[in-house]
Protein backbone atom coordinates (compact mmCIF):
# COMPACT_ATOMS: atom_id res chain seq x y z
CA UNK A 1 0.00 0.00 0.00
CA UNK A 2 1.02 3.92 -0.67
CA UNK A 3 -0.08 6.96 0.97
CA UNK A 4 0.64 10.16 -0.05
CA UNK A 5 2.17 12.85 1.59
CA UNK A 6 -0.77 14.32 2.96
CA UNK A 7 -2.69 10.99 4.20
CA UNK A 8 0.60 9.66 5.86
CA UNK A 9 0.73 13.48 8.04
CA UNK A 10 -3.08 12.80 8.65
CA UNK A 11 -2.45 9.29 9.84
CA UNK A 12 0.40 10.06 11.91
CA UNK A 13 -1.68 12.98 14.20
CA UNK A 14 -4.48 10.55 14.28
CA UNK A 15 -1.83 8.66 15.88
CA UNK A 16 -0.68 11.04 17.93
CA UNK A 17 -4.08 12.02 19.67
CA UNK A 18 -4.39 8.46 19.77
CA UNK A 19 -2.02 7.81 22.12
CA UNK A 20 -3.97 9.26 25.00
CA UNK A 21 -7.33 8.94 24.18
CA UNK A 22 -7.36 5.50 23.81
CA UNK A 23 -6.20 5.13 27.65
CA UNK A 24 -9.11 7.28 28.41
CA UNK A 25 -12.18 5.20 26.26
CA UNK A 26 -10.70 2.06 27.29
CA UNK A 27 -10.79 3.22 31.25
CA UNK A 28 -14.04 4.97 30.70
CA UNK A 29 -15.96 1.53 29.50
CA UNK A 30 -14.22 -0.83 31.85
CA UNK A 31 -15.59 1.42 34.45
CA UNK A 32 -18.89 1.26 33.23
CA UNK A 33 -19.16 -1.94 32.58
CA UNK A 34 -20.67 -4.34 35.09
CA UNK A 35 -18.57 -7.32 34.66
CA UNK A 36 -14.98 -7.75 33.54
CA UNK A 37 -14.75 -7.78 29.57
CA UNK A 38 -12.50 -9.45 27.52
CA UNK A 39 -10.80 -7.48 24.44
CA UNK A 40 -13.46 -8.33 21.31
CA UNK A 41 -16.30 -7.74 23.65
CA UNK A 42 -14.53 -3.76 24.52
CA UNK A 43 -13.65 -3.39 20.91
CA UNK A 44 -17.27 -4.61 19.85
CA UNK A 45 -18.62 -2.33 22.62
CA UNK A 46 -17.17 0.40 20.65
CA UNK A 47 -17.43 -0.27 17.36
CA UNK A 48 -19.51 2.55 15.62
CA UNK A 49 -20.35 0.14 12.85
CA UNK A 50 -18.32 2.56 10.45
CA UNK A 51 -14.71 1.74 8.84
CA UNK A 52 -13.25 4.96 9.64
CA UNK A 53 -12.91 5.09 13.45
CA UNK A 54 -10.18 6.88 14.83
CA UNK A 55 -8.94 3.78 17.08
CA UNK A 56 -8.05 0.91 15.15
CA UNK A 57 -9.40 -2.19 17.01
CA UNK A 58 -5.70 -4.09 17.03
CA UNK A 59 -4.54 -0.71 18.78
CA UNK A 60 -6.71 -0.86 21.78
CA UNK A 61 -4.79 -3.98 22.85
CA UNK A 62 -1.55 -2.96 23.14
CA UNK A 63 -2.86 0.22 25.39
CA UNK A 64 -4.93 -2.15 27.71
CA UNK A 65 -1.86 -4.18 28.46
CA UNK A 66 -0.16 -0.72 28.70
CA UNK A 67 -2.88 0.04 31.48
CA UNK A 68 -2.01 -3.42 33.26
CA UNK A 69 1.42 -2.72 34.01
CA UNK A 70 0.59 0.44 35.25
CA UNK A 71 -2.37 -1.03 37.74
CA UNK A 72 -4.97 1.08 36.09
CA UNK A 73 -6.37 -2.29 35.41
CA UNK A 74 -6.16 -6.28 36.65
CA UNK A 75 -6.90 -8.76 34.22
CA UNK A 76 -7.36 -12.95 35.07
CA UNK A 77 -7.42 -15.61 32.21
CA UNK A 78 -10.17 -17.25 32.11
CA UNK A 79 -11.06 -20.53 29.96
CA UNK A 80 -14.02 -20.05 27.13
CA UNK A 81 -16.34 -22.89 25.91
CA UNK A 82 -15.17 -21.84 22.05
CA UNK A 83 -11.83 -21.73 21.93
CA UNK A 84 -8.20 -20.79 23.42
CA UNK A 85 -8.50 -19.24 27.31
CA UNK A 86 -9.44 -15.78 27.56
CA UNK A 87 -7.79 -12.52 29.18
CA UNK A 88 -10.55 -10.51 31.17
CA UNK A 89 -10.17 -7.00 31.99
CA UNK A 90 -11.40 -5.23 34.86
CA UNK A 91 -11.04 -1.59 36.36
CA UNK A 92 -8.85 -1.40 39.90
CA UNK A 93 -9.74 1.87 42.30
CA UNK A 94 -6.38 3.06 41.44
CA UNK A 95 -7.63 2.94 37.90
CA UNK A 96 -11.31 4.96 38.88
CA UNK A 97 -9.24 7.96 40.85
CA UNK A 98 -7.10 8.07 37.49
CA UNK A 99 -10.23 8.12 35.07
CA UNK A 100 -11.98 10.98 37.26
CA UNK A 101 -8.75 12.98 36.85
CA UNK A 102 -8.31 12.05 33.48
CA UNK A 103 -11.85 13.02 32.58
CA UNK A 104 -11.27 16.65 34.24
CA UNK A 105 -7.89 16.98 31.95
CA UNK A 106 -9.99 15.82 28.90
CA UNK A 107 -12.38 18.72 29.62
CA UNK A 108 -9.81 21.16 29.84
CA UNK A 109 -8.36 20.08 27.10
CA UNK A 110 -11.27 19.67 24.93
CA UNK A 111 -12.42 23.83 25.69
CA UNK A 112 -9.41 25.11 25.07
CA UNK A 113 -8.76 23.08 21.77
CA UNK A 114 -12.72 23.92 20.51
CA UNK A 115 -12.60 27.97 21.69
CA UNK A 116 -8.98 28.06 20.00
CA UNK A 117 -10.66 26.53 16.58
CA UNK A 118 -13.63 29.00 16.97
CA UNK A 119 -11.72 31.56 17.24
CA UNK A 120 -12.18 32.50 20.85
CA UNK A 121 -9.26 34.86 21.94
CA UNK A 122 -8.70 34.67 25.77
CA UNK A 123 -7.52 38.06 26.88
CA UNK B 1 -6.66 -8.47 0.10
CA UNK B 2 -8.19 -11.49 1.26
CA UNK B 3 -5.83 -13.24 3.27
CA UNK B 4 -6.30 -15.92 5.78
CA UNK B 5 -5.54 -15.50 9.58
CA UNK B 6 -2.53 -17.48 9.47
CA UNK B 7 -0.84 -15.16 6.65
CA UNK B 8 -1.83 -12.01 8.54
CA UNK B 9 -0.30 -13.43 11.51
CA UNK B 10 2.76 -14.37 9.54
CA UNK B 11 2.72 -11.06 8.59
CA UNK B 12 2.72 -9.23 11.65
CA UNK B 13 5.65 -11.33 13.15
CA UNK B 14 7.38 -10.11 9.83
CA UNK B 15 6.39 -6.42 11.37
CA UNK B 16 7.56 -7.15 14.82
CA UNK B 17 11.10 -8.08 14.13
CA UNK B 18 13.09 -6.65 16.82
CA UNK B 19 10.58 -5.94 19.51
CA UNK B 20 11.02 -7.79 22.70
CA UNK B 21 10.00 -11.49 22.40
CA UNK B 22 7.09 -10.82 25.16
CA UNK B 23 6.10 -8.04 23.10
CA UNK B 24 5.43 -10.12 19.91
CA UNK B 25 4.11 -12.96 21.70
CA UNK B 26 1.60 -10.84 23.15
CA UNK B 27 0.56 -9.32 19.74
CA UNK B 28 0.42 -12.66 18.00
CA UNK B 29 -1.93 -13.80 20.95
CA UNK B 30 -4.21 -10.73 21.34
CA UNK B 31 -4.32 -10.95 17.23
CA UNK B 32 -5.21 -14.60 16.65
CA UNK B 33 -7.47 -14.88 19.82
CA UNK B 34 -9.32 -11.14 18.23
CA UNK B 35 -9.35 -12.36 14.70
CA UNK B 36 -10.87 -15.64 15.06
CA UNK B 37 -13.28 -14.77 17.74
CA UNK B 38 -14.70 -11.46 15.66
CA UNK B 39 -14.73 -14.10 12.14
CA UNK B 40 -17.18 -16.17 13.89
CA UNK B 41 -19.02 -13.23 15.25
CA UNK B 42 -19.44 -11.80 11.59
CA UNK B 43 -20.01 -15.12 10.04
CA UNK B 44 -23.08 -15.55 12.62
CA UNK B 45 -24.44 -12.06 11.87
CA UNK B 46 -24.03 -12.40 8.05
CA UNK B 47 -24.39 -16.27 7.32
CA UNK B 48 -24.23 -15.13 3.51
CA UNK B 49 -21.21 -13.85 3.55
CA UNK B 50 -18.29 -15.81 2.35
CA UNK B 51 -15.32 -16.34 5.20
CA UNK B 52 -12.78 -14.96 2.79
CA UNK B 53 -15.08 -11.35 2.62
CA UNK B 54 -15.95 -11.32 6.57
CA UNK B 55 -12.70 -11.84 7.48
CA UNK B 56 -11.58 -8.80 5.33
CA UNK B 57 -14.15 -6.78 7.01
CA UNK B 58 -12.68 -8.04 10.48
CA UNK B 59 -9.39 -6.90 9.60
CA UNK B 60 -10.32 -3.66 8.40
CA UNK B 61 -11.43 -2.50 11.54
CA UNK B 62 -8.69 -4.33 13.38
CA UNK B 63 -6.05 -2.42 11.23
CA UNK B 64 -3.26 -3.47 8.52
CA UNK B 65 -0.04 -5.79 10.06
CA UNK B 66 2.05 -2.53 9.58
CA UNK B 67 -0.42 -0.30 12.06
CA UNK B 68 -0.76 -3.09 15.20
CA UNK B 69 2.93 -3.34 14.57
CA UNK B 70 3.26 -0.36 15.23
CA UNK B 71 1.11 0.27 17.99
CA UNK B 72 2.56 -2.18 20.15
CA UNK B 73 5.95 -0.92 19.65
CA UNK B 74 4.80 2.16 19.93
CA UNK B 75 3.32 1.09 24.02
CA UNK B 76 6.37 -0.82 24.01
CA UNK B 77 8.54 2.27 24.11
CA UNK B 78 6.48 4.30 26.36
CA UNK B 79 5.98 1.90 28.82
CA UNK B 80 8.59 -0.04 31.29
CA UNK B 81 9.11 -3.43 30.69
CA UNK B 82 7.02 -5.58 33.40
CA UNK B 83 8.35 -5.41 37.09
CA UNK B 84 11.18 -3.09 36.00
CA UNK B 85 13.85 -3.13 38.90
CA UNK B 86 13.52 0.18 40.49
CA UNK B 87 17.34 1.10 39.08
CA UNK B 88 17.63 4.17 41.06
CA UNK B 89 18.13 2.13 44.21
CA UNK B 90 21.80 1.41 43.65
CA UNK B 91 22.89 3.98 41.18
CA UNK B 92 25.02 5.81 43.74
CA UNK B 93 28.01 5.59 45.17
CA UNK B 94 30.00 1.68 45.61
CA UNK B 95 29.09 1.59 48.66
CA UNK B 96 25.52 2.36 48.71
CA UNK B 97 25.51 0.22 45.19
CA UNK B 98 26.61 -2.84 47.31
CA UNK B 99 24.17 -1.91 50.23
CA UNK B 100 21.45 -0.88 48.22
CA UNK B 101 20.17 -4.27 47.36
CA UNK B 102 18.65 -5.05 50.33
CA UNK B 103 15.81 -2.69 49.20
CA UNK B 104 15.50 -4.49 45.37
CA UNK B 105 12.52 -6.52 45.66
CA UNK B 106 13.96 -8.47 42.94
CA UNK B 107 16.82 -9.63 45.31
CA UNK B 108 14.80 -10.72 47.94
CA UNK B 109 11.86 -13.01 45.06
CA UNK B 110 15.46 -14.36 43.60
CA UNK B 111 16.80 -15.50 47.03
CA UNK B 112 13.44 -17.59 48.05
CA UNK B 113 13.48 -18.85 44.06
CA UNK B 114 16.58 -20.48 45.01
CA UNK B 115 15.34 -21.79 47.94
CA UNK B 116 12.35 -23.18 46.54
CA UNK B 117 14.03 -24.35 43.68
CA UNK B 118 15.31 -27.24 45.09
CA UNK B 119 11.72 -28.84 45.95
CA UNK B 120 10.45 -27.89 42.46
CA UNK B 121 13.17 -29.46 40.52
CA UNK B 122 12.18 -32.30 42.40
CA UNK B 123 8.77 -32.33 42.04
CA UNK B 124 9.32 -31.67 38.29
CA UNK B 125 11.89 -34.20 37.39
CA UNK B 126 10.13 -37.27 39.50
CA UNK B 127 6.65 -36.64 37.73
CA UNK B 128 8.74 -35.91 34.47
CA UNK B 129 10.45 -39.83 34.83
CA UNK B 130 7.64 -41.11 35.42
CA UNK B 131 5.36 -39.75 32.99
CA UNK B 132 7.96 -40.46 30.29
CA UNK B 133 8.90 -44.23 31.72
CA UNK B 134 5.24 -45.02 31.91
CA UNK B 135 4.45 -43.42 28.73
CA UNK B 136 7.06 -45.76 26.79
CA UNK B 137 6.33 -48.66 28.96
CA UNK B 138 2.51 -48.50 27.96
CA UNK B 139 3.06 -48.02 24.19
CA UNK B 140 3.25 -51.21 23.44
CA UNK B 141 -0.75 -51.29 24.99
CA UNK B 142 -3.40 -49.00 23.41
CA UNK B 143 -3.76 -46.92 26.69
CA UNK B 144 -0.21 -46.01 26.32
CA UNK B 145 -0.87 -43.25 24.02
CA UNK B 146 -3.95 -41.34 25.88
CA UNK B 147 -1.31 -41.42 29.57
CA UNK B 148 1.27 -40.39 27.01
CA UNK B 149 -1.32 -37.56 25.89
CA UNK B 150 -2.06 -36.37 29.59
CA UNK B 151 1.74 -36.83 31.14
CA UNK B 152 2.48 -34.36 27.67
CA UNK B 153 -0.72 -31.84 28.60
CA UNK B 154 0.40 -31.85 32.32
CA UNK B 155 4.10 -31.12 31.81
CA UNK B 156 2.79 -28.07 29.37
CA UNK B 157 1.13 -27.32 32.67
CA UNK B 158 3.69 -27.39 34.36
CA UNK B 159 5.53 -24.95 32.06
CA UNK B 160 2.94 -22.80 32.87
CA UNK B 161 2.93 -22.79 36.24
CA UNK B 162 6.95 -22.54 36.68
CA UNK B 163 6.15 -19.56 34.44
CA UNK B 164 4.25 -17.47 37.13
CA UNK B 165 6.86 -18.50 39.87
CA UNK B 166 9.37 -16.94 37.55
CA UNK B 167 7.40 -13.88 36.89
CA UNK B 168 6.50 -13.68 40.47
CA UNK B 169 9.94 -14.37 41.86
CA UNK B 170 12.41 -13.15 39.16
CA UNK B 171 10.77 -9.99 37.42
CA UNK B 172 11.32 -11.93 34.21
CA UNK B 173 7.77 -11.68 31.69
CA UNK B 174 7.24 -15.65 31.00
CA UNK B 175 4.30 -15.22 28.69
CA UNK B 176 1.67 -17.71 27.62
CA UNK B 177 0.93 -18.60 24.39
CA UNK B 178 -2.04 -20.88 23.38
CA UNK B 179 -1.51 -24.15 23.12
CA UNK B 180 -3.26 -25.03 19.62
CA UNK B 181 -2.54 -23.01 16.89
CA UNK B 182 -5.26 -24.91 14.99
CA UNK B 183 -9.19 -25.44 17.01
CA UNK B 184 -11.35 -28.47 16.88
CA UNK B 185 -8.28 -30.78 17.34
CA UNK B 186 -9.63 -34.01 18.73
CA UNK B 187 -6.97 -35.48 21.31
CA UNK B 188 -4.72 -37.78 19.19
CA UNK B 189 -4.36 -34.76 17.14
CA UNK B 190 -3.11 -32.95 19.82
CA UNK B 191 -1.12 -35.10 20.62
CA UNK B 192 0.42 -35.29 17.57
CA UNK B 193 1.27 -31.67 17.46
CA UNK B 194 2.84 -32.31 21.04
CA UNK B 195 5.05 -34.94 20.56
CA UNK B 196 6.37 -33.16 16.98
CA UNK B 197 6.51 -29.80 18.72
CA UNK B 198 10.19 -28.71 19.89
CA UNK B 199 8.85 -26.83 22.86
CA UNK B 200 7.39 -30.14 24.67
CA UNK B 201 10.78 -31.38 24.47
CA UNK B 202 12.50 -27.87 25.17
CA UNK B 203 10.11 -28.07 28.37
CA UNK B 204 11.26 -32.14 29.65
CA UNK B 205 14.58 -30.95 29.28
CA UNK B 206 13.82 -28.01 31.13
CA UNK B 207 12.13 -30.21 33.98
CA UNK B 208 15.02 -32.69 33.91
CA UNK B 209 17.63 -30.13 34.55
CA UNK B 210 15.95 -28.48 36.93
CA UNK B 211 16.48 -31.04 39.79
CA UNK B 212 20.44 -30.80 39.50
CA UNK B 213 19.92 -26.96 39.58
CA UNK B 214 18.04 -26.76 42.28
CA UNK B 215 19.94 -28.63 44.91
CA UNK B 216 22.35 -26.19 43.51
CA UNK B 217 20.72 -23.00 44.42
CA UNK B 218 19.57 -24.38 47.51
CA UNK B 219 22.97 -25.65 48.35
CA UNK B 220 25.04 -22.53 47.50
CA UNK B 221 22.44 -20.46 49.42
CA UNK B 222 22.00 -22.26 52.65
CA UNK B 223 25.38 -22.85 53.29
CA UNK B 224 25.90 -18.69 52.84
CA UNK B 225 23.18 -17.87 54.81
CA UNK B 226 24.05 -20.29 57.84
CA UNK B 227 26.96 -18.80 57.56
CA UNK B 228 26.47 -15.41 57.39
CA UNK B 229 23.53 -16.08 59.79
CA UNK B 230 25.81 -17.49 62.18
CA UNK B 231 28.71 -14.63 61.74
CA UNK B 232 26.23 -12.13 62.77
CA UNK B 233 24.68 -14.31 65.90
CA UNK B 234 28.35 -14.98 67.02
CA UNK B 235 27.97 -12.25 69.79
CA UNK B 236 24.78 -13.87 71.19
CA UNK B 237 26.95 -17.39 71.04
CA UNK B 238 29.49 -16.40 73.15
CA UNK B 239 27.93 -13.41 76.06
CA UNK B 240 24.11 -15.26 76.14
CA UNK B 241 24.95 -19.04 75.93
CA UNK B 242 28.83 -18.82 76.78
CA UNK B 243 29.33 -21.12 73.88
CA UNK B 244 33.16 -21.20 72.35
CA UNK B 245 33.33 -21.56 68.77
CA UNK B 246 36.13 -24.57 68.84
CA UNK B 247 35.36 -27.73 72.22
CA UNK B 248 37.93 -30.67 71.76
CA UNK B 249 38.63 -32.89 74.80
CA UNK B 250 41.65 -30.72 75.81
CA UNK B 251 40.75 -27.18 75.55
CA UNK B 252 38.08 -24.80 74.30
CA UNK B 253 38.94 -21.59 71.97
CA UNK B 254 36.21 -18.65 72.58
CA UNK B 255 36.13 -15.92 69.82
CA UNK B 256 38.42 -12.76 71.20
CA UNK B 257 35.94 -9.90 72.17
CA UNK B 258 38.37 -7.77 70.02
CA UNK B 259 37.30 -10.17 66.95
CA UNK B 260 33.10 -9.86 67.76
CA UNK B 261 32.86 -6.56 65.85
CA UNK B 262 34.51 -7.85 62.29
CA UNK B 263 32.76 -11.45 62.75
CA UNK B 264 29.39 -9.53 62.82
CA UNK B 265 30.09 -7.19 59.96
CA UNK B 266 31.90 -10.24 58.08
CA UNK B 267 28.30 -11.52 58.60
CA UNK B 268 26.52 -8.77 57.59
CA UNK B 269 28.41 -8.41 54.51
CA UNK B 270 28.34 -12.12 53.16
CA UNK B 271 24.79 -11.96 53.47
CA UNK B 272 24.25 -9.21 50.77
CA UNK B 273 26.69 -10.38 48.69
CA UNK B 274 24.53 -13.54 48.56
CA UNK B 275 21.77 -11.01 47.64
CA UNK B 276 24.11 -10.06 44.91
CA UNK B 277 24.89 -13.70 44.03
CA UNK B 278 21.06 -14.90 44.06
CA UNK B 279 19.94 -11.78 42.08
CA UNK B 280 22.56 -12.73 39.66
CA UNK B 281 22.03 -16.84 39.07
CA UNK B 282 18.37 -15.54 38.96
CA UNK B 283 19.00 -13.34 35.63
CA UNK B 284 21.07 -16.19 34.25
CA UNK B 285 18.13 -18.36 35.52
CA UNK B 286 15.25 -16.66 34.19
CA UNK B 287 17.01 -16.30 30.97
CA UNK B 288 17.16 -19.99 30.42
CA UNK B 289 13.58 -20.73 31.69
CA UNK B 290 12.66 -18.51 28.80
CA UNK B 291 14.55 -19.73 26.30
CA UNK B 292 13.63 -22.85 27.21
CA UNK B 293 9.82 -22.76 28.30
CA UNK B 294 8.41 -19.64 26.21
CA UNK B 295 10.75 -20.31 22.64
CA UNK B 296 8.92 -19.84 19.27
Amino acid sequence: MTFTDNELTDKKFQKELNSGTAALVLLAVLERAQEPMYGYQIAKHLDTGSEEVPVKQGALYPVLRALEVGGLLESQVEPSVTGPPRRYYQITSTGRDTLRQWIEIWNRTKTFVESSLKGNRHE
Amino acid sequence: MNKSIAEYLLELRHELVGCDPATVLDALSDTEDHLNTALAGAMADNPRLSEADALDGVIVRYGTPAEVAAAYRDTENRTRPALAAPESYYERSAGSRFFGIVYDPRAWGALLYMVISMVTGIVYFTWVTTGLYLSIGLLVLIIGLPVAYLFLMSFRGIALVEGRIIEGLLGVRMPRRSLFSQRDLRWWQQLKVLVRGRRTWATVAYMVIQMPLGILYFTITMVLLVLSVGLVASPIQRYVFDMPIIRTEHYVIFMPDNLMPVAVCAGVALFVLLMHLARGLGRLHAKLARAMLVGK
